[in-house]
């Protein structure tokens, strides 16, 4: 009896670990995914910066980030998700309110747009990931500059 | 128009439930196609601010004009410590400085900068996860690979800080950032200064970062915000933000020295042994 109880519990372990290793997965594959958008970008002269946002949200939560850039540079932002069947939406706002996004793309697993910053300042990124299938999703949003 | 356009989008926002987890102390802020007013956006605020890299910056002056990067370079000599807060302060900073020696393209200061990058590591105890980079700092200088190093010092500083906050040690790897953004701003408002010009000038206007270092150390632990030198970076801070906020039409020459002067001044602080 104690050793079926043994194997239950190692099986019950072994269960618990497999349910809970795609979740932290999920976080890095979102940012995999993001990088995956960065290629092409890359090719072109851009450099991806290593520190990038990241987290998990509720399905059309619309999220928003502060950040610096610099007028001179051009930079492009790279939106991931490890979930599939997802719409991005991604947009970017100068100190005026005026949005200054360009050339936004999007594909199965993660959406690019480029921004030439019009004056050095703060901008503001809003964006959101909308799946019929999940009410949980996992993001990650990197960017490169040239 | 605007506003009965912003009241329609806070309207269709509310009934398509995406307030449902706003998250508590969010700012408010609004969204709209045309307009955007972040004080009354309906959603979630990630608070996490990721700081530019000198590189940044720098790259802006390169395409203004071409700076001596070799001028700019300034000898890292710090003095021993087994103070966790100078270090991390320290290591911010040396990061920075292997930026400029970067853009100096300057393969002998790289690889000292390298070798210093260990000695703050291994003071911090850090080592074993910066050694593979600072290994390949050192190996890319022989090369001459300029975008790898720069890659590298990018991950190093990365690397540090995301074990720091597993450590929870995030008050020091905010010193890391601050270490790293006062070095940065010391070398941009010494190019700058040299060669003054308004475009050049604007590269300063980065009040929302000063706000969030400002901000961390106001939430630090008690014992690295009373830091000697953590507090006089707080009250530095704050004098360079009332320069960026006063420069409502622009930086002037004097304002850029000004703030050169509090970077180089904190800087030095973050230097001396106490």
């Amino acid at each position: 009896m104690i050793t079926l109880f043994k194997l239950r519990t190692a099986l019950l372990a072994v269960f618990l670990a497999g349910a809970a290793l795609p979740a932290l997965a999920t976080v890095d594959d979102a940012h995999s995914y993001s990088m995956e958008a960065a290629e092409s970008f890359v090719e072109q002269g851009f450099i991806v910066r290593e520190e990038y946002w990241n987290g998990e949200v509720k399905s059309a939560q619309k999220l928003m980030i502060k950040h610096q850039m610099f007028k001179g540079n051009e930079y492009a932002f790279w939106l991931g998700t490890a979930n599939e069947d997802v719409t991005f939406e991604l947009k970017i706002y100068d100190e005026a309110g005026k949005e200054v996004t360009i050339d936004g793309k999007s594909s199965k697993m993660y959406a690019s747009m480029r921004v030439n910053p019009p004056k050095t300042g703060t901008y503001t990124i809003v964006f959101s990931l909308t799946s019929k299938k999940e009410s949980g999703l996992f993001w990650a949003l990197a960017y490169g500059y040239r | 128009m605007k506003r009965s356009f912003f009241h329609a989008l806070v309207l269709l926002s509310l009934t398509s439930g995406f307030v449902s987890i706003q998250t508590a102390g969010a700012q408010a802020a609004k969204s709209g196609v045309q307009e955007f007013d972040p004080q009354a956006f309906p959603g979630q605020v990630v608070d996490d601010v990721v700081v530019p890299v000198p590189s940044e910056v720098f790259s802006v002056l390169d395409k203004l004009g071409e700076p001596n990067w070799q001028q700019e370079i300034r000898k890292i000599d710090l003095a021993k410590t087994g103070d966790r807060t100078r270090l991390a302060l320290q290591f911010g900073m040396t990061v920075a400085e292997g930026f400029v020696a970067v853009q100096a393209e300057d393969k002998e200061t790289v690889k000292d900068i390298g070798r210093d990058v260990i000695d703050l590591a291994t003071g911090l105890g850090l080592i074993k996860s910066v050694r593979p980079h600072a290994q390949a700092i050192l190996d890319a200088a022989d090369k001459g690979d300029w975008s790898s190093i720069r890659k590298e010092f990018d991950q190093t500083q990365k690397t540090v800080r995301d074990t720091m906050e597993q450590m929870k040690d995030a008050d020091l790897s905010q010193c890391v950032s601050i270490g790293g953004w006062l070095r940065g701003t010391a070398s941009v408002t010494s190019v700058v200064a040299k060669n003054f010009s308004a475009d050049r000038a604007e590269l300063l206007n980065q009040p929302m970062l000063v706000e969030h270092f400002i901000g961390s150390i106001s939430k630090m632990s008690s014992s690295v915000k009373d830091h000697a030198t953590v507090s006089d970076i707080s009250k530095g801070l704050k004098n360079i933000l009332a320069k960026m906020e006063g420069a409502v039409d622009g930086f002037t020459k004097d304002s850029v020295r000004d703030i050169g002067k509090t970077s180089d001044s904190l800087l030095d602080s973050i230097k001396a042994a106490k």
